[in-house]
């Protein structure tokens, strides 16, 4: 008895180990990226693992690109059937760690009518939104003025945190992102 | 008992044995040795913060003297074996990640003195992350680097200018020096200019356009502001630092990209 | 009214409306708007480049295709004049870098490579490109890496490339340019040799031929003071071995491109008219053209037909750059001669004496200089290539000189009375009365100060030891003293 519950505990390693091992080698989920959700929840990066996931980087106080891009996603969303649109969900991080606090993006989400069961708004320190913006080749430079200047980008992963496609469009839902995420949908 | 001679004794005998403790205990502060101290201040950069805005403010920080070796870097990855060659993952670096080491995976010969390349920014990052140090700010290096060696700042000297953009005559097929051989600047830094280009911690955000004749463009490619438009024009020297670190992803590697780190206030 | 003055006024008001037969303008082809031919055709095309001077074939196509171009970006140290060495930013490992040969409308998939070895990232601008940047802003290319871009040439033409990344100047003052051809959809008329020449100005921070491995001067760039100004960069690209040949009775057509990055070109063949030239690189024609205007950025195709034998010179028609900076290349026609057109002997020899000889004696001399063991009959060999190149305009190839003009060096009293004041007089030039032989010269001799001290030596000491002069020996380190202790004329070199 005590053999067999030696092998089931090997077995339970050698998938802990394996599932840690799961991530493929460009895998944006090797990177160890500790976040606070707008509901003050630690999470990391992987927080959607297994869902397809539009993941982009913007501040709070962004004047005009930002609201476009939550727009942008929306668009997106609605394109998608109900069932694609159940499965995918939404990471933001901001770019702005200092004044977007938890409670901030709270805030932020409940002004933007965010439907936070499949969308996260987060924050991280310095160090790890430079090394996330630098996966997601998002461009960002804080102003003396505290505006930001960043670039734009939507990014879709899927549930193993492979980059499906990426798009600077804004204001409408880009179809080379639509069609990334309907095949991305067969994808887990 | 305050008269006694011997409990003054007593008294002075104590006080050295704490301060002799305190002296040993306290491990000797190498990161004073390894790194110069720069004072910062106002300074015009090459890069503007905001258009038509020229200068910038550069708090106080700490700035290693010389790059990282090979040697050194062998001793982080062999601490860190994620970091391996050929246990990187590609996300964070590219297929030419440490190449020029040998089959065994180290830095062989003269190779151990030399500055590191063919690091990634991932790599290099996290190499200062776990020397509890980050790497330094593009405004933090171009601050070291104006320095030549008597004056704190050398950019309007035509000598100087020269002298750094021989370097860019020069192919880059021969191999480096080792680190730390050319002499030390106005603020005690070394191999600032003529070994090796080097990451910034601000490396994939220098917002400037592919074209290098764009004067900054209209476009929302940029939330906020165009790209950025160079300041200083005729500092070559500097504007290639920037063109060559603009053209490098954060996963790429390269035979001439080497790094230091940097302590202090973020800037 | 009177008959006859009707007639005339007919005859006058027909004449009016007839063009005269060589006036029929050649028509617009539309430009852009006209030059889309639709999706391409068949299967991609892999492009074959070729290395100056030579011109890959013609497409000899009737439909658009797409075309794949890959190019690679390679810095490369190579001689930029003999025994002066320079590290070259090249495309394809040339400068100027590959030709490439398209049709309009076909649709171009361009591959840029940057060499591993490249210290600097690179991109380019194709002038042929409609589109941002001429590519550059879809083309930059880190160390190691790769980048495409596909655009269609819907422009006809001979068009520049250049790379674009900051600093750009440097970029192209280093060699970074080349030709695209975009053929018209009928082709060019066939020629029986094509060859690819492009001019460029390159600044370095010692003197023109100052031997040894030199860098680059921004100041000097910015000043637009050039050290060379050379065709496919280098002084013996096209010179000696490397001339370009063609036959008499040939149809020769030469691309040729300006890549700058300061000079205008007046590009003109020694000899030779140009029948038709493109100018601009447009599509209309001028005809009977003796020196054209070629801007840096630009290009211009020139036809002439040839009918003598002989060495035709190439050069940058502002003189001084073409003998004191290198921008010549030479054209070597073979054939039966024509006396009914040219009855002279071939072109001036001594105008370029040292291009058609090779250069080698000199750069021997100077090493064997350095090495302590030059010989005096090694200075005669160097001292005369040099002399042929410089001196013998005026004082000619028998040192007999110009009576009256230029004095003779042939059994020269002044000359063998006092080597130093010799060494002075090539310095810093002579302006006045000199007595030589006897009879009296009233000139000027403009100071020689950009030949080195090795050059100044050698060229003496060929003297005293030529026609009839009995001996001497003239040493660089003399030639460093008098420099040392003598002021220079002014704008003359240092």
């Amino acid at each position: 008895m005590r053999r067999l519950l030696a092998c089931a505990l090997m077995l339970f390693a050698f998938a802990g180990a394996a599932g840690a091992a799961e991530n493929g080698t460009t895998s944006l989920y090797n990177l160890e990226a500790p976040l606070r959700g707008q509901d003050a929840r630690e999470i990391g990066l992987d927080v959607y693992r297994g869902h397809p996931v539009m993941i982009t980087m913007f501040y709070g106080s962004c004047p005009m690109a930002c609201p476009l891009i939550i727009d942008t996603m929306r668009a997106i969303e609605r394109d998608l059937d109900a069932r694609q649109r159940a499965d995918l969900r939404v990471l933001m991080v901001s770019i702005d760690p200092r004044r977007d606090t938890p409670r901030a993006l709270a805030e932020l989400a409940k002004t933007r009518r965010i439907d936070t069961t499949r969308w996260t708004l987060a924050q991280a320190d310095e160090a790890t939104v430079r090394k996330l913006a630098a996966t997601l080749g998002i461009q960002y430079r804080e102003l003396p003025s505290g505006e930001f200047s960043h670039a734009s980008i939507i990014t879709v992963l899927d549930g193993r945190g492979e980059l499906l496609g990426q798009s600077t469009e804004l204001g409408r839902a880009d179809p080379k992102l639509l069609e990334v995420l309907r095949q991305a949908g067969h994808l887990k | 008992m305050l008269n006694s001679q011997w409990f003054w004794k007593c008294v002075y005998g104590i006080a050295v044995a704490i301060v002799a403790t305190a002296a040993l205990a306290a491990p000797p502060d190498k990161e004073a040795v390894l790194q110069a101290e720069l004072p910062g201040g106002k300074f015009e950069t090459v890069l503007p913060p905001a258009p038509a805005v020229k200068t910038t403010r550069v708090a106080p920080f700490r700035l290693d003297r010389s790059l990282v070796t090979n040697a050194q870097f062998a001793r982080f990855v062999k601490a860190h074996p994620e970091w391996r060659r050929e246990r990187v993952a590609r996300l964070f670096a590219d297929d030419k990640y440490l190449s020029h080491w040998n089959a065994a995976g180290e830095p062989a010969g003269a190779l151990a003195r030399q500055p590191v390349t063919h690091v990634s920014w991932f790599a290099a990052n996290a190499y200062c992350e776990a020397r509890g140090a980050r790497l330094p700010g593009w405004y933090e290096w171009e601050f070291a680097a104006a320095a030549s060696d008597r004056a704190p700042d050398a950019r309007n000297d035509p000598a100087w200018r020269q002298q750094i953009l021989d370097w860019y005559s020069r192919s880059a097929r021969g191999s480096l020096p080792p680190a730390g051989a050319s002499p030390a600047n106005y603020y005690g830094v070394r191999d600032l200019h003529g070994v090796a280009w080097e990451w910034v911690e601000d490396a994939g955000s220098m917002l400037v356009s592919d074209d290098g004749r764009e004067q900054g463009d209209g476009s929302n490619r940029f939330c906020g502001v165009g790209a950025a438009t160079f300041e200083q024009k005729e500092n070559y020297a500097m504007l290639m630092r920037i063109a060559m670190l603009s053209s490098m992803k954060a996963a790429y590697t390269s035979s001439s990209m080497s790094f230091r780190c940097a302590s202090g206030e973020r800037p | 009214m009177n008959k006859w003055l009707v007639i005339v006024m007919a005859a006058l008001l027909a004449s009016c409306g007839q063009a005269p037969e060589s006036n029929v303008a050649t028509p617009d082809t539309g430009g852009s708007r006209k030059g889309d031919f639709g999706p391409p055709q068949g299967e991609p095309i892999h492009a074959v480049l070729t290395s100056p001077p030579q011109v890959p074939a013609a497409t000899n196509r009737k439909t658009p295709a797409k075309v794949i171009v890959e190019l690679e970006v390679i810095e490369v140290d190579r001689e930029i004049a003999e025994g002066v060495t320079y590290t070259f930013w090249t495309f394809g490992g040339t400068v100027p870098g590959s030709f490439i040969r398209v049709r309009q409308g076909d649709t171009v998939e361009f591959h840029l490579k940057n060499h591993p070895n490249s210290k600097m990232p690179h991109n380019i601008d194709l002038h042929g490109v409609t589109g941002p940047g001429g590519g550059a802003a879809s083309s930059f290319t880190a160390p190691g890496h790769r980048t495409q871009f596909t655009f269609k040439a819907l422009n006809q033409g001979i068009y520049v490339y250049h790379c674009a990344t900051a600093p750009v100047g440097m970029h192209v003052a280093n060699g970074m340019y080349g030709l695209i051809l975009v053929e018209p959809p009928e082709g060019l008329p066939p020629v029986d040799a094509e060859y690819y020449v492009m001019q460029g100005d390159f600044y370095t921070v010692g003197k023109y031929r100052e031997k040894g491995h030199q860098a680059f001067d921004m100041q000097k760039a910015i000043d637009e003071h050039a050290t060379y100004v050379l065709f496919n960069g280098s002084e013996s690209a096209l010179t000696g071995p490397n001339a370009l040949k063609a036959k008499t009775n040939q149809n020769v057509r030469l691309f040729v491109g300006n890549g700058g990055p300061n000079l205008v070109s007046s590009f003109h063949v020694i000899g030779e008219i140009f029948d038709r030239v493109q100018y601009e690189g447009g599509t209309k024609v001028q005809e009977n053209v003796q020196t054209t205007l070629i801007p840096p950025g630009g290009a211009a195709i020139v036809e002439f037909h040839t009918e003598v034998p002989g060495n035709y010179v190439l050069v940058d028609h502002a003189i001084f750059r073409a003998f004191n900076k290198g921008a010549l290349a030479l054209l070597e026609v073979q054939g039966e001669p024509r006396p009914d057109i040219y009855s002279g002997k071939q072109v001036d020899e001594m105008y370029v004496g040292d291009k058609l000889v090779s250069t080698a004696p000199v750069g021997a001399a100077f090493k064997s200089r350095q090495a302590g063991t030059l010989t005096q009959a090694q200075q005669i060999q160097a001292g005369e290539v040099l002399f042929k190149g410089t001196c013998s305009a005026c004082h000619q190839e028998s040192g007999q000189g110009i009576p009256g003009v230029f004095p003779p060096l042939a059994k020269s009293d002044y000359l063998m009375a006092d080597h130093k004041r010799a060494i002075g007089i090539v310095l810093n030039g002579l302006t006045g009365k000199v007595k030589v032989n006897g009879v009296d010269y009233d000139s000027v001799m403009p100071p020689m100060s950009q030949l080195n001290d090795d050059e100044i030596a050698n060229i003496l000491t060929f003297a005293l030891n030529s026609w009839g002069n009995e001996n001497g020996v003239v040493t660089a380190a003399q030639v460093k003293e008098v420099r040392a202790t003598t002021k220079r004329a002014e704008g003359a070199a240092h």
